[in-house]
């Protein structure tokens, strides 16, 4: 079952890929076929999944390379499986909202599933190697649907992006080879390895580079500067799995890894990595602050929320571990829905500069329902009770603060500032008279906006009722933090 | 810059003179903007004749009435048409109340003269005795705030002067419709006239106002005082609502203290032919509920053109306010000319330099508005 989830996008993006089809009606409709089976996929694996289960489930095991200890070893658990939705509901999201006459349409649906394949591989692989694989595998694909379909500098932030998260991977390796070296174990299985009885030394020098990789993919302050040239560059639907999914990766392996194998070296370099959370929350809303393109507003945002994650992560309490994977699903769905409407902002307008823009919720002239639903992607991000945002941060910073005070104050100034920087953006872009070079901008119709709604939903969903998710992860996050 | 701005403007000044000389209008005479005048005059016609009503409908039955819950509903109170009203399917009547209480704000020489006299006061005294003649709590407010009915009263006596003007200029823009199906009004000229006849025509119509109560039907405003059509309805009423208006809430800032909004009405520009029309569909622009009223009624040839734009009927109340405002440069235009002191074609010198002084004016003010920018 798991394997399907994996298989169906890469033999998809291999169809799509070599079908002969100049206009590309044939591939976005296989693109989409494949991310709608996917989808269902997980519901199925939802209807099933036992909450109450610490162990993978429908797990599954293929023996591969072994005088390498590599295996095809998968399985799904209340930490992968809320992250393995939001890729496939933001797959097909992303296909659904790219432009139906966009150039060379095999090879960007076929890079777009392959893209998938990759996320979903690393969230589902209990092998650490397989887990590198996939983990790598996702960065060719997004290497080329940024240096091909991106902006006007694609070119170099397609390179830096590449640079950085190869560097990334390497380190990764590095922490996952050293461990099976020193622990003299034979596999990499995540379950055999998690047994090892290194000493504190030893696992301070493997968590280092898991760490320093997986802060240059989250990105946490000072590894961040890829980021805001990626989403920048990047198209929108692009944008929203970058940030939507990708990110997560990182923390994803910051969690399992991270906090999963090395507990005792993670409980000793806890206080330093909530102080680098807190400074890192600040110094993105500070950026976000002096941002005039939309796009890097959020995508500064990004790294201040996912710095939330780290201080949670940081805390290892049950509640803000629980949490930081309810700030996972929050963000991907807040910053998927943020980059979407930013997306029908350049689309409509031809421009994202803040001091371009203005008046748009003009009723008649202007875009009033994107407008709209920005106001309350910007409610969620900043927090606001009765949405998705409210809960994860509250639970973060209520989980975090016993042990870390000052960095959560940090946070929570951060989070604060959330609303200084959107604000200043609303009231730019939306609010005022609508600038005379705008005032014959074309409509959007309602179906450009049925992603943003459905996302808007689920943050609304989940942050009336955040136990649909908790449920979920807060049986995971207590094995993590037993060792169970 | 000054200099080259005040040459250009001196250059306008005399363009516009020159035209409206030679019979042209304010309005640029082209056939889209005939279309576009007709038509929304006409569905303007159709909307004014229900608000005239229920103007009037209000100054003859809900006069000293403190709650006039039903004063929309002319009289028809029945659960049906209870429901249309929390529905709000029905004409946007508090627009007409808008543009009167502009119009009562800013005044109206004539009108004003005789309402703050002591016969208007005497008449109000014996109107408010034999309503409130078995109220002694509102005898003895009255007295208490004796200011309070009679203002009250003045307030009526507006909505029956504008309730009875507008019933003249929707009749009037109906007409103008009518000839244009006939093929008689061909181009914006011929729509400037058609209105200036039809003030002319009108010009000395009497504005009079009766309430009855009981038995006893009391002239609040008499015939014999004189107030016509005219001099004390049409003019007040260009000037309050095509001029000087009021600010709209968040299209201006309301710092009265920093001289934002002059400190005499008179220097007031928010009115019609000032207005933005890009904030048309916000919340607190008055004129939306007009643009929402006339919508209903476009006639097909003119939503035709409008349904060719980018928008189609996305931005239709903005539409419908441009070829407003456009249609209201064509009254403006029969206005200036009905009250020039020559005919504008004249040719004699002296009367050709009066004109000149008088057009001069006008136009001061009206470089201010929309016109230039109407007319491209």
């Amino acid at each position: 079952m798991l394997s399907a989830l994996i298989l169906i996008p890469l033999v998809g993006s291999a169809v799509v890929g070599f079908y002969p089809d100049s206009k590309g009606k044939i591939s976005r409709n296989l693109a989409f076929f494949c991310a709608i089976a996917v989808l269902l996929i997980n519901l199925y694996i939802g209807w099933n999944f036992d909450t109450e289960n610490t162990g993978f489930q429908f797990a599954e095991y293929i023996p591969w390379v072994e005088w390498l200890g590599l295996d095809y070893n998968l399985g799904i658990d209340g930490l992968s499986f809320p992250l393995v939705c939001l890729n496939s509901l933001l797959t097909l999201i992303a296909i659904f909202v790219t432009d139906k006459n966009i150039s060379r349409p095999r090879f960007y649906y076929s890079m777009l599933l392959l893209l998938s394949a990759g996320a979903v591989g690393a969230f589902l692989a209990k092998d650490l190697l397989l887990f590198f694989l996939f983990y790598e595998l996702e960065i060719i694909p997004l290497y080329f649907l940024i240096a091909i379909w991106g902006g006007k500098r694609r070119g170099y932030a397609a390179m830096k992006f590449l640079l950085y998260t190869a560097f990334s991977g390497i380190l990764v390796l590095a922490s996952f080879l050293g461990l099976a070296w020193l622990s003299g174990a034979n596999s990499f299985a995540y379950e055999t390895l998690k047994l090892h009885d290194l000493s504190l030394t030893s696992q301070l020098l493997l968590l280092a580079p898991l760490i320093v990789g997986v802060f240059i993919k989250i990105p946490i302050f000072p590894f961040h500067t890829w980021l805001p040239d990626a989403h920048v560059e990047a198209p929108t639907p692009i944008s929203v799995l970058l940030a939507g999914v990708l990110l997560k990766l990182g923390t994803y392996a910051l969690l399992r890894f991270g906090l999963g194998l090395y507990l005792h070296a993670w409980v000793e370099v806890a206080p330093w990595m909530a102080i680098l959370a807190g400074i890192s929350a600040l110094y993105g809303a500070s950026c976000a602050i002096a941002q005039k393109d939309m796009k890097k507003v959020v995508a500064y945002s990004s790294i201040a929320h996912m710095a939330y994650i780290l201080l949670g992560a940081s805390a290892t309490t049950r509640l803000s571990v629980t949490a930081c994977v309810f700030q996972m699903v929050s963000h991907g769905l807040i910053s998927a829905l943020l980059f979407l409407l930013v997306g029908v902002v350049y689309k409509k307008t031809g421009t994202r500069d803040v001091d371009s823009l203005r008046g748009l919720l003009n009723p008649e002239k202007g875009l009033p329902v994107t407008g709209g639903l920005m106001i309350l992607g910007v409610m969620a991000s900043s927090g606001l009770p009765g949405m998705v945002g409210f809960i994860s941060e509250f639970l973060i910073f209520r989980g975090a603060f016993p042990i870390f005070p000052i960095p959560t104050l940090l946070c929570l100034v951060g989070t604060g500032l959330t609303a200084v920087y959107f604000l200043l953006v609303i009231n730019k872009v939306f609010f005022g008279r609508l600038t005379d070079n705008l005032d014959s901008l074309p409509s959007v119709k309602w179906v450009e906006h049925v992603p943003a709604f459905a996302l808007l939903f689920l943050i609304i969903a989940f942050g009336l009722q955040p136990n649909w998710v908790i449920d979920l992860s807060e049986v995971q996050a207590i094995a993590l933090l037993t060792g169970g | 810059m000054t200099a080259t701005f005040k040459t250009n403007k001196v250059q306008l000044t005399q363009d516009y003179i020159e035209r409206l000389e030679a019979g042209q209008a304010l309005l640029n005479d082209t056939p889209q903007n005939l279309v576009e005048v007709i038509g929304v005059l006409k569905s303007y016609g159709i909307v004014l004749d229900a608000y005239s009503v229920n103007l009037c409908y209000i100054a003859n039955t809900q006069f000293l009435k403190l709650f006039p819950f039903f004063k929309y509903f002319n009289g028809d109170i029945n659960p049906k048409s209870f429901v249309k009203n929390v529905w709000h399917d029905r004409i946007n009547y508090e627009y007409a109340e808008y543009c009167m209480k502009s119009m009562f704000w800013h005044g109206s020489a004539g009108m004003d003269a005789y309402l703050d006299s002591d016969e208007f006061t005497d008449i109000v005294e014996e109107v408010v005795s034999a309503k409130f003649k078995f109220n002694p709590l509102m005898l003895g407010l009255h007295k208490v705030f004796k200011d309070f009915l009679p203002e009250h009263m003045r307030q009526m006596s507006y909505y029956s002067g504008l309730g009875q003007f507008w019933r003249v200029m929707s009749d009037m823009f109906l007409t103008l419709s009518d000839r244009y199906d006939q093929g008689e009004i061909k181009d914006i000229p011929d729509v400037v006239q058609h209105i200036l006849d039809g003030l002319v025509a009108d010009a000395a119509k009497p504005i009079t106002y009766s309430v009855k109560v009981g038995q006893k039907t009391y002239d609040i405003i008499p015939e014999s005082k004189g107030i016509t059509f005219l001099m004390d309805t049409g003019v007040p009423y260009v000037e309050a609502i095509f001029f000087r208006g009021t600010p709209f809430p968040g299209t201006i800032s309301y710092n009265a203290q920093a001289y934002q909004i002059p400190y005499d009405q008179g220097m007031f520009s928010y009115g019609a032919l000032y207005a933005d029309p890009l904030p048309i569909g916000s919340a607190g622009i008055p004129p939306t509920l007009l643009m929402q009223d006339m919508r209903h009624f476009i006639p097909d040839y003119l939503m035709d053109i409008y349904r060719q734009d980018n928008r189609g009927e996305g931005d239709l109340r903005i539409k419908i306010c441009q070829s407003f405002q456009k249609s209201m440069f064509c009254v403006t235009t029969a206005a200036v000319k009905g009250l020039a002191p020559h005919a504008l074609d004249t040719t004699d010198p002296e009367e050709k330099a009066a004109n000149h002084k008088y057009l001069k004016a006008w136009l001061k003010r009206l470089f201010a508005s929309q016109m230039v920018k109407v007319n491209g």
